[in-house]
């Protein structure tokens, strides 16, 4: 039909979007670099030099840091610091495609289980100068073993982050709950066996009746008042109570997945007769556990340090830290280290010094971290904490120190949590027994292990 | 445009025709000048990244590891086998099925009542499609609120006819219906914005004829409103499906894919595959399953409802 | 449709359907928009509280206060980068559904049914060449980044060729008599004929591109760039379980533009989709 000029036509114009289309992808493979200029309102300081910093800190955390770094630029009229804030999703997402692209941040903070991934993209500064050990301004000697231990990876092993705090597990109690209860409300006097939780919980979780799950009126089906709450991150109880019972994340080697071991199994199962068998926990699926410790219908709210102001915003519950849940033999909780991590790439010397000088003021400032509820990760700040107000602060930090487990070490950490949370779900919800969920996760888990491993 | 076709013989040869074209030529040129702005750009924007995308496909490719080994098609194999893969597959079907069909009927139903006579629906047909506009974050922040098990508004409604509270985000079985419902609640507008136009095509006489005939209403609707609006509807349950079967902001801010992985849909594996494990060609062997099952779908639609048009 | 009158019994029915379904669409927002009135700790209360006992506008004020919530320049951003997009789809996207609906060339039916094809394509699968293409061409966290990905838009191209096609040949033929070309046809006959279907694929490419919030994620990294849903998933994230009535505050505040368009553009989008043929034939 048509003519042979029009054909003619066609094939100029798929020749000249071929054409295009070759240029697109050649400018890809250039090497790009440079970081976009910016002129923007989000910094604090008005110095020559500029940092960029990208974060995922939230909440109180967030606007404590800013006062932080606005004290920091104070005393260091020359640096000016442009401050990344985004939910630690997306975070990732922006991370990566950016060391692809190379346009990273100068200084970025993630958290210390994330450290192996990127040390083994080869992405991050070897900060192992920064430590006394090697000539630096960060006495070792001032971080927990524990919490040194997540800095480090590799052969060395080299040390790449700078631990900023460490955040874990603790419990929230109503006090007027015990108190009704006929509970101490002394730390000190928590159960450490499974048996003295159990007991624990039922004396607080109520029926309509006012009946507690002790009394043989208990009606499990009209629950007004709960004890406990199993929904808030399963993977996080989950850990503390597989260690609790002796077992572990990985093998020694790191190449095994042992979360379906006898401890593991025990665990989830004791975790689960709290919903199905003692009754004084709701599932988990679809119950803010945040909501209803506010609104008075859950009397101990495990969560984290990070809880501290909001238990300070809501003052009409009078709560109070206690350490984490003693199921096993042996004391266990998970924490997490905000840690502090350099690009590999970065060679400008004035930027470099600008970041380790404000890395060096925050830490050495770290007092002022407490604030957001986390526990400074530097001894000497934990021992300088203000007892007045910072009780859960102090308590929940020296459990840490003694006890506290961090998420495995491996380079697929992100994913193999997610598998892990999905079977835990799974089980709370009664969807699938303990060991089937466990069995199950693991060998999601393993695969992806073995994946990295190639 | 017939009559241009029979002028071919007196056309000049070679070279010259492009430089002395004659109508038909003129045409063509013209027409490549009105498309080009458009496929410079979706050359540059969608047809580039899409062919990177399909190369991706075949590394195995960890967003920061260097040089990418090529695997061939051992992405798709994988993925073949994976059992949350076809789990979240069957979801999304379950998903946008469900969806579907609730915006076309809901959607139907709203345009029949603010297209009859009565006093207020110009006002309605401008606020029920206010739900449409709202962002996926509003919109979660809303249902997740709404839906939540202990302290659900919609339980609390609920308890008033004496329903015990229903865990719908805690039970495998009810996730999906949740988020279906939240979803029609969302975007139940546009299916209505198209329907009261298909409407307002049916000429009014046909109505008035079948009054004579003794039609009652329901028969009106079932012999003259329904078949007339056949293709309407095939273009709702097109587009709805397409848009459906991403569903990704509902799951991701509303139930978070659980319980355990129950409302895990194609896209939140896509997510978890790409943007979580930074699987990166695993994740491009994803995107390309998923859209050819779309492009097997739609074809499936038009044949089936096409069909049924014609009897 | 008959708009003749009808029985009063179906004019009942009719209103009780309305208000059901009025209602259920309101509840809601409603909700939504209550609890941004209330206090952190009555949100918190069970049972839930419908109405604020005591209405206070202190997350409002929060959200116009709070030195990292920066609304006017995130809502500036969102427009710019919103109204730029949009400008540019209708320009690209108007001439080419024009050639489409009208113009014959080698290849027009399969181009074009490979286009559609094209939409069942998910969108993730161009992002991180994409973000690339950004790096290359020094679009990251600039307008550009925003404004033209994208705006070659499928269904734009269809919407308006489906419109296009309509138009009676006859005032074309008439326009050709008059010695217009192709671009004076398009220009003087065409666009003029189609300004509610080009105004409805405006409504629609703005309502769609505001709320976007993935790929600004990703490309914006400063207040300079980033835009509304960007900003409020941020504060979403910072404050998320503390502040629900501020957030919600968020939510409302940020959804206003969009309602505000919408409602002066509504009369257009229902004209616009109604001309396009989109609803039968």
């Amino acid at each position: 039909m048509f003519k042979r000029s029009s054909i003619a036509l066609t094939a100029i114009l798929v020749v000249v979007l071929m054409v295009m289309m070759s240029f697109a992808l050649t400018v890809q493979a250039q090497d790009g670099g440079d970081t976009p200029p910016t002129e923007t309102p989000s910094v604090v300081g008005a110095g020559g030099t500029q940092i960029t910093f990208w974060n995922g800190l939230t909440g109180s955390d967030g606007v404590t840091l800013i006062e932080m770094l606005n004290g920091f630029a104070e005393d260091n009229p020359d640096i000016q610091v442009i401050v990344e804030m985004i939910a630690w999703g997306p975070l990732y997402q922006k991370l990566q495609t950016a060391f692809v692209a190379g346009t990273y941040p100068d200084v970025f903070m993630l958290h210390a289980s994330e450290v192996p991934q990127y040390a083994s993209y080869g992405v991050l500064r070897d900060l192992t100068d920064q430590y006394t050990s090697g000539g630096g301004w960060l006495p070792n000697d001032d971080i927990s073993a524990i919490t040194m231990s997540g800095m480090m990876w590799g052969d060395g092993p080299e040390i790449w982050g700078i631990p900023l705090d460490n955040h874990g597990r603790g419990l929230w109690i109503n006090e007027d709950m015990f108190e009704a209860a006929g509970i101490s409300t002394d730390p000190d006097s928590a159960p450490t066996t499974y048996e003295g939780w159990v007991e624990l919980f039922q004396k607080l979780t109520l029926d309509a009746n006012g009946n507690n799950a002790l009394s043989p009126d208990f009606d499990p089906e009209n629950v007004v008042q709960w004890g406990y709450t199993v929904g808030e991150w399963p993977n996080v109880n989950f850990i503390g109570a597989l260690y609790q019972h002796g077992g572990s994340f990985l093998s020694d080697d790191g190449l095994t997945v042992t979360v379906n071991s006898e401890a593991g199994i025990t665990a989830l199962q004791q975790t689960v007769d709290l919903v199905y068998k003692y009754h004084v926990s709701p599932p988990s699926a679809g119950f803010d556990t945040w909501q209803a410790f506010g609104a008075g219908t859950v009397a101990v709210l495990p969560t984290g340090t990070w809880y501290r102001n909001q238990s300070l915003l809501q003052t009409d519950i009078h709560s109070r830290a206690w350490r984490n849940v003693q199921w096993g033999p042996h004391p266990a909780t998970w924490i997490g280290i905000h840690t502090w991590m350099v690009p590999a790439g970065l060679e400008d010397p004035e930027k470099l010094d600008a970041i380790f000088r404000m890395i060096e003021w925050v830490s050495n400032n770290q007092v002022l971290w407490a604030a957001s509820g986390q526990v400074p990760a530097r001894l000497s700040a934990q021992a300088a904490l203000d007892p007045e107000n910072y009780p859960s602060n102090i308590l929940l930090g020296q459990s840490f120190s003694e006890y506290g487990v961090q998420d495995p070490k491996t380079t697929v950490t992100q994913e193999i949590l997610g598998y892990l949370d999905a079977e835990l779900q799974n089980a709370l919800n009664g969807l699938k027994d303990p060991e089937t969920a466990l069995n199950d996760a693991a060998e999601l888990m393993q695969e992806a292990l073995d994946r990295s491993q190639m | 445009m017939a009559s241009i076709a029979q002028k071919r013989g007196t056309k000049p040869t070679g070279f010259r025709r492009l430089l002395s074209p004659d109508l038909k030529t003129r045409e063509v040129i013209a027409a490549y000048i009105f498309l080009s702005p458009f496929l410079i750009f979706f050359t540059i924007f969608f047809i580039r990244a899409t062919i990177a995308s399909v190369g991706y496909s075949f590394l195995d490719w960890r967003l920061l590891r260097p040089s990418p080994p090529y695997i061939g098609l051992e992405n798709y194999a994988e993925l073949f086998n994976d059992h949350i893969w076809w789990d979240s597959v069957w979801h999304t079907f379950y998903f946008a099925i469900m969806t579907v069909l609730g915006t076309t009927i809901v959607g139907l139903a709203a345009a029949l009542a603010v297209t009859r006579p009565v006093r207020g629906a110009g006002f309605m047909r401008v606020f029920l499609y206010i739900p449409q506009i709202l962002s996926a974050g509003a919109m979660g922040l809303i249902w997740n609120w709404l839906l939540s098990g202990q302290f659900g508004v919609i339980n609390y409604v609920l308890s008033f006819v004496g329903i015990r509270p229903v865990n719908w985000l805690g039970d495998p079985n009810l996730v999906i219906p949740a988020l279906s419902l939240a979803t029609i609640w969302w975007t139940f507008g546009f299916p209505m914005l198209i329907f009261i136009a298909g409407l307002q095509g049916i000429p009014g006489h046909l109505y008035e004829a079948a009054k004579i005939d003794g039609a009652n209403g329901w028969q009106a609707f079932r012999y003259i409103t329904l078949p007339l609006l056949r293709p309407t509807i095939l273009f709702i349950m097109v587009t709805g499906v397409i848009a459906h079967f991403q569903v990704f902001g509902q799951p991701y801010l509303i139930s978070g894919g659980g319980p355990g992985r129950s409302s895990w849909t194609a896209v939140i594996y896509l997510y978890n595959q790409a943007w979580v494990a930074f699987r990166m060609g695993y994740g491009a062997a994803v995107a390309m399953t998923i859209a050819i099952i779309m492009a097997v779908i739609t074809a499936f639609q038009f044949l089936v409802i096409s069909r049924r048009v014609e009897y | 449709m008959s708009l003749g009158k009808i029985s009063l019994p179906n004019y009942l029915g009719t209103y009780i359907f309305l208000i059901a379904i009025g209602i259920l669409v309101l509840f809601p927002l409603s909700i939504a928009v209550s609890q941004s009135f209330m206090t952190n700790q009555e949100v918190n209360r069970w049972p839930p509280k419908i109405i604020p006992t005591e209405p206070t506008i202190e997350s409002y004020r929060a959200l116009f206060t709070q030195q990292d919530i920066r609304l006017d320049l995130w809502l500036r951003n969102s427009l710019i980068a919103t109204i730029g997009h949009t400008a540019a789809v209708l320009v690209i996207c108007t001439p080419a559904a024009y050639a489409f609906a009208r113009l014959q060339f080698p290849g027009n039916k399969i181009l074009f049914s490979l286009l559609l094809v094209t939409i069942m394509i998910p969108g993730q699968v161009t992002l991180i060449p994409n973000y690339m293409l950004m790096r290359d061409l020094k679009w990251l966290d600039s307008y550009n980044a925003l404004i033209f990905p994208g705006a070659a838009n499928v269904f734009g191209v269809f919407l308006l060729r489906q419109f296009f096609m309509q138009v009676p040949r006859e005032l074309e033929e008439a326009a050709v008599l008059d010695g217009c070309g192709y671009l004076g046809r398009f220009w003087h006959v065409i666009l003029p004929l189609s300004t509610n279907a080009v105004t409805a694929l405006g409504i629609f490419v703005f309502l769609g591109h505001f709320n976007d919030l993935f790929w600004p994620i990703i490309v914006t990294s400063t207040l300079a760039t980033r835009t509304l849903p960007v900003g409020l998933s941020i504060m979403q994230s910072s404050y998320a379980g503390q502040y629900r009535p501020m957030i919600l505050a968020g939510a409302v505040v940020s959804t206003l533009p969009v309602l505000i368009v919408y409602i002066i553009f509504q009369r257009r989008i229902i004209q616009g989709v109604t001309l396009t043929g989109m609803g039968g034939r």
